[in-house]
């Protein structure tokens, strides 16, 4: 039978083998930069809709990234910089952003680029019947207006701090190939014309992505001739295509990190890792609305009866840090005097006794006959399950009976977070980069689909995000998100769990990575990045 | 006959009425639709501009007047466009005014399942005729032991497993099949015989795994349908002929032992257009499992209609065919159906 099955694999085992076999070749020699080449990495999905303002989705912002730019950007420490604007000036009554754009710049296919594409952009995401998530945010533009060619001014009625942030997320499209079409389902969104270092070569659908250098690009020509994508859904395949050969990055698990990774060291000769702060945190949200949850020693007893370190460690690796605010530890919106609620189970138990709570029979803490139980709710995501096992271990060794549910995303938004009945959720939140909260801390944003769904209210608060949003004077700022993120700390509506990491792994033979990757993200210089000449696989489409 | 023939078509239209009803209400008792998952918990994402997209869609009409609307398109042979962002159509490819094309997702995704579907059936009928034809003439004896210990094992491990471990020891270790994907890098310019040998690498891991899984009951139908006739008067009556062996077997007994497995291969014709979500993820390929899959996880109504149209009509139309064959292939039925 062996030999039957042996043969059969043969059998289907067609053609030769004409992989390169690189296995021994020493990528670590310095070699200075030769443009061309062609990086391959994967995506789990495939992009929608190449127009960032309306396709929702990761995949697609990826690569529209690269093609479009936007009238700001990010610089390596996540200041602004100028993208498409040289520079900018706001006015003193902080109403007013005047952009100075670039001169002398051509879209893609040669037609040049000036303020009327901005303005064009501006009024297609704040029309009503564009199909796009992200209106809102350039709508309190109450008048945009073109002064010359050159020069694009946004007002606002009241200053609004995130203004700049907005504008360094809006991707400006061509008025010259838009006007005439519908933008909800436009070819272009398949097929579009951009201002960034890379245009669209081929889309294969369901398949790759294939970008190439466009020679208009708005900052020069990049060292990589050509970007390609591969679709593949499964991590597992993904990781291995990477030791394979076949694909040079991808983002790779705690597991993979640092138990694959150290255990093999000819992975090591080929391919270097990566560790930055992730984009977002996992959170322990409780409904205020519902008891006992509306009693702020419940909630500080549970935080101080959770882990945290237990959980980075269990469920990370230790690959994350906690957090005691909602932005990136380590920048400059952190506020870094919090005291840090730590594992401590008799502060716990003197916390539940205070709120009148006695331990029965059964060790469990019950006041009027009532035990303390509650169920966490969490959506199919394997961390977050993890967690939320870690967190009902803690619990129940100190007395609270916690029962743990798992539901398809969908189901979990629409019927429980959207109804507001659950008690206790993991969840996670993004790390913005602007330190805006609006949203889902104030209390005006509890409704349904809004995101202040646990029913935070706090008056203090609310003058706080207000006046948060109209300040542009950033230590004035500052000040304003500390006291903020203080009062969020010692209220504990939600139990800040971790920030995991970030987890990259670049083949070696991808030059110019920066050794310390800076805050904006070890992509952040990936234009300079080259393959030389030695190292590039025997492409024949190239 | 052919009476017969009309009235089991004509049949066909109340019961896919019926299916798509249940469908679609089936599909609407799950919790959610498109725009609160495109960007439930975007901060940046308003709510107005999600009700806004519930209304352009229709998602905020009753259900039965949403059926009617659907019906209405579909009597048209129309089956709408996906709620997702790209906008594009179930089906078939659509032209705008300026000539560009945007392909169909079902138009897209299905040519490759059915490739790999057809490949596959054929690759577990051919071997488990063969094996059971093996099995059964060596009954109980230690071939026919190790045939159907082999088949179940083939059956009972996990594919998804078994799929990981081909794929790093045949594409990681020894680079001798590509891991994932369709093509490799550089496709376009290869000859189209290249091509064609490219495609069959590629596929030679996920039609093996859906293989593997199919041989144990295909294989133990041919054995014990064999076995079964081996016994029967009218073999004793050939042997004792003093028939060659070969023609016993081949001719008189594995003939009647197929019978019944027409009845399967007719009932797999709309498993042909279904692909299988897992091996799809594995290997990375764009087939119809992913697509439906995906499609029901985004609540993306209109693409989940349309598959599962497509398949009802599949499936009724296998049922017929099957019976037909069968009619074809049985005198005793084919008579039943004159009278």
């Amino acid at each position: 039978m062996h030999k039957f099955l042996a043969l059969l694999i043969l059998s289907l085992v067609v053609g030769c083998n004409n992989s390169q076999n690189l296995d021994n070749t020493n990528y670590d020699d310095l070699i200075p930069p030769e443009s061309g080449g062609a990086l391959t990495n994967a995506m789990i999905g495939e992009p929608n809709n190449l127009i960032a303002m309306i396709a929702g989705d990761s995949a697609s912002s990826a690569i529209a990234g690269q093609i479009f730019n936007a009238l700001l950007k990010y610089d390596e420490n996540l200041g602004f910089e100028g993208d498409l604007a040289n520079s900018w000036t706001i006015s003193d009554d902080y109403k007013k952003i005047t952009f100075n754009l670039k001169q002398d710049i051509k879209w893609a296919d040669d037609e040049p680029f000036t303020c009327e594409d901005v303005l064009f952009t501006w009024k297609k995401v704040t029309d009503p019947d564009t199909r796009t998530p992200y209106g809102s945010d350039y709508q309190l533009v109450s008048k945009a207006s073109c002064a010359n060619n050159h020069i694009f001014i946004a007002e606002y009625d009241e200053p609004y701090a995130p203004a700049l942030e907005t504008w360094a997320s809006l991707h400006i499209l061509p008025e010259h190939l838009l006007k005439n079409e519908n933008i909800n389902d436009t070819y272009f969104s398949l097929n579009p014309t951009g201002s960034n270092y890379y245009a669209l070569d081929e889309w294969t659908t369901g398949q790759q992505v294939k970008l190439k250098t466009n020679p208009n690009s708005v900052h020069g020509r990049p060292l990589l001739e050509k970007k390609i994508t591969r679709i593949i859904p499964d991590l597992s395949s993904q990781f291995m295509e990477l030791i394979a050969g076949n694909i040079d990055l991808m983002n790779i698990n705690p597991i993979q990190f640092s138990r694959v990774f150290p255990s093999r060291s000819e992975l090591n000769d080929k391919i270097n890792l990566y560790k930055e702060m992730g984009n977002g945190y996992t959170y322990f949200g409780f409904n205020l609305k519902k008891k006992p949850f509306d009693d702020i020693n419940i909630r500080k007893a549970i935080s101080y009866a959770i882990n945290k370190e237990e959980i980075i460690n269990g469920v990370l690796l230790g690959l994350g840090e906690e957090i005691t605010s909602p932005y990136k530890p380590g920048t400059y919106w952190e506020n870094k005097s919090i005291n840090k609620i730590s594992f401590d189970v008799s502060r716990s138990r003197e916390l539940l006794e205070k709120s009148g709570y006695q331990l029965n029979a059964n060790n469990i803490y019950e006041k009027d006959g009532k035990p303390l139980a509650f169920e966490i709710l969490t959506n199919q995501n394997k961390q977050r399950e993890m967690t939320a096992v870690l967190i009902q271990r803690r619990l129940q060794d100190i007395g609270i009976d916690v029962s743990i549910r798992v539901i398809e995303w969908a189901s979990f938004v629409n019927r429980f977070i959207k109804t507001g009945e659950f008690e206790a959720v993991v969840l996670g939140w993004s790390l913005s980069l602007d330190p805006d909260q609006y949203s889902i801390w104030h209390s005006s944003q509890q409704g349904p689909g809004q995101f202040n769904f646990i029913g935070y209210n706090n008056p203090r608060v609310d003058t706080l995000l207000e006046n948060g949003r109209k300040e542009l004077n950033n230590e004035k700022r500052k000040q304003i998100y500390d006291e903020f993120s203080k009062i969020i700390y010692d209220e504990q509506p939600i139990i800040y769990l971790y920030a995991g990491y970030g987890l990259t792994a670049i083949h070696k033979k991808i030059k110019g990575v920066k050794k310390i990757t800076p805050p904006a993200g070890v992509f952040h210089n990936d234009y300079e990045w080259y393959i030389p000449r030695k190292f590039r696989r025997n492409e024949m489409s190239l | 006959m052919l009476n017969y023939l009309i009235k089991r078509i004509l049949w066909m239209i109340p019961m896919l009425i019926g299916i798509s009803l249940i469908s679609f209400f089936i599909m609407h008792l799950a919790p959610g639709d498109i725009t609160s998952n495109e960007s439930a918990f975007n901060p940046k994402a308003s709510e107005e501009s999600r009700q806004k997209l519930r209304e352009l869609y229709n998602l905020d009409k009753p259900i039965i007047v949403q059926y009617g609307l659907w019906l209405k398109r579909i009597v048209q042979l129309d089956f709408g466009s996906s709620f997702a962002s790209h906008q594009r159509p179930v089906l078939w490819e659509k032209k705008d005014e300026n000539g560009n094309i945007k392909p169909g997702l079902i138009q897209k995704a299905l040519p490759i399942t059915l490739l790999i579907n057809l490949l596959t059936i054929l690759l577990i009928f051919s071997i488990s005729i063969l094996l059971g034809t093996i099995a059964a003439i060596k009954k109980n004896k230690i071939p026919d032991r190790m045939i159907t210990l082999f088949v179940f094992i083939g059956f009972a491990i996990p594919g998804f497993w078994l799929a990981l471990i081909l794929m790093y020891s045949l594409g990681v270790v020894n680079q001798v099949l590509p891991i994932s994907g369709l093509h490799s890098i550089g496709y376009e310019q290869m000859s189209k015989l290249g091509q064609i040998l490219d495609l069959l690498k590629h596929l030679a891991l996920p039609v093996f795994i859906s293989c593997l899984s199919g041989l144990a009951g295909i294989s133990l139908y041919v054995r014990n349908g064999m076995i079964e006739i081996l016994n029967q008067d009218f073999i004793k009556t050939a042997r004792a002929k003093g028939l060659y062996e070969k023609k016993v077997i081949f001719v008189h007994t594995l003939k009647n032992a197929l019978l019944p497995l027409i009845t399967i291969l007719g009932l797999s014709i709309p498993g042909l257009i279904g692909g299988s979500v897992i091996a799809e993820s594995i290997f990375a390929i764009p087939g119809m499992g992913k697509l439906f899959y995906d499609a029901v996880l985004m609540r993306d109504f209109p693409v989940v209609m349309g598959i599962l149209t497509i398949g009802s009509i599949l499936t009724l139309l296998g049922n017929l065919i099957a019976d037909l064959a069968y009619a074809w292939a049985d005198p005793r039925i084919r008579r039943g159906l004159a009278k």
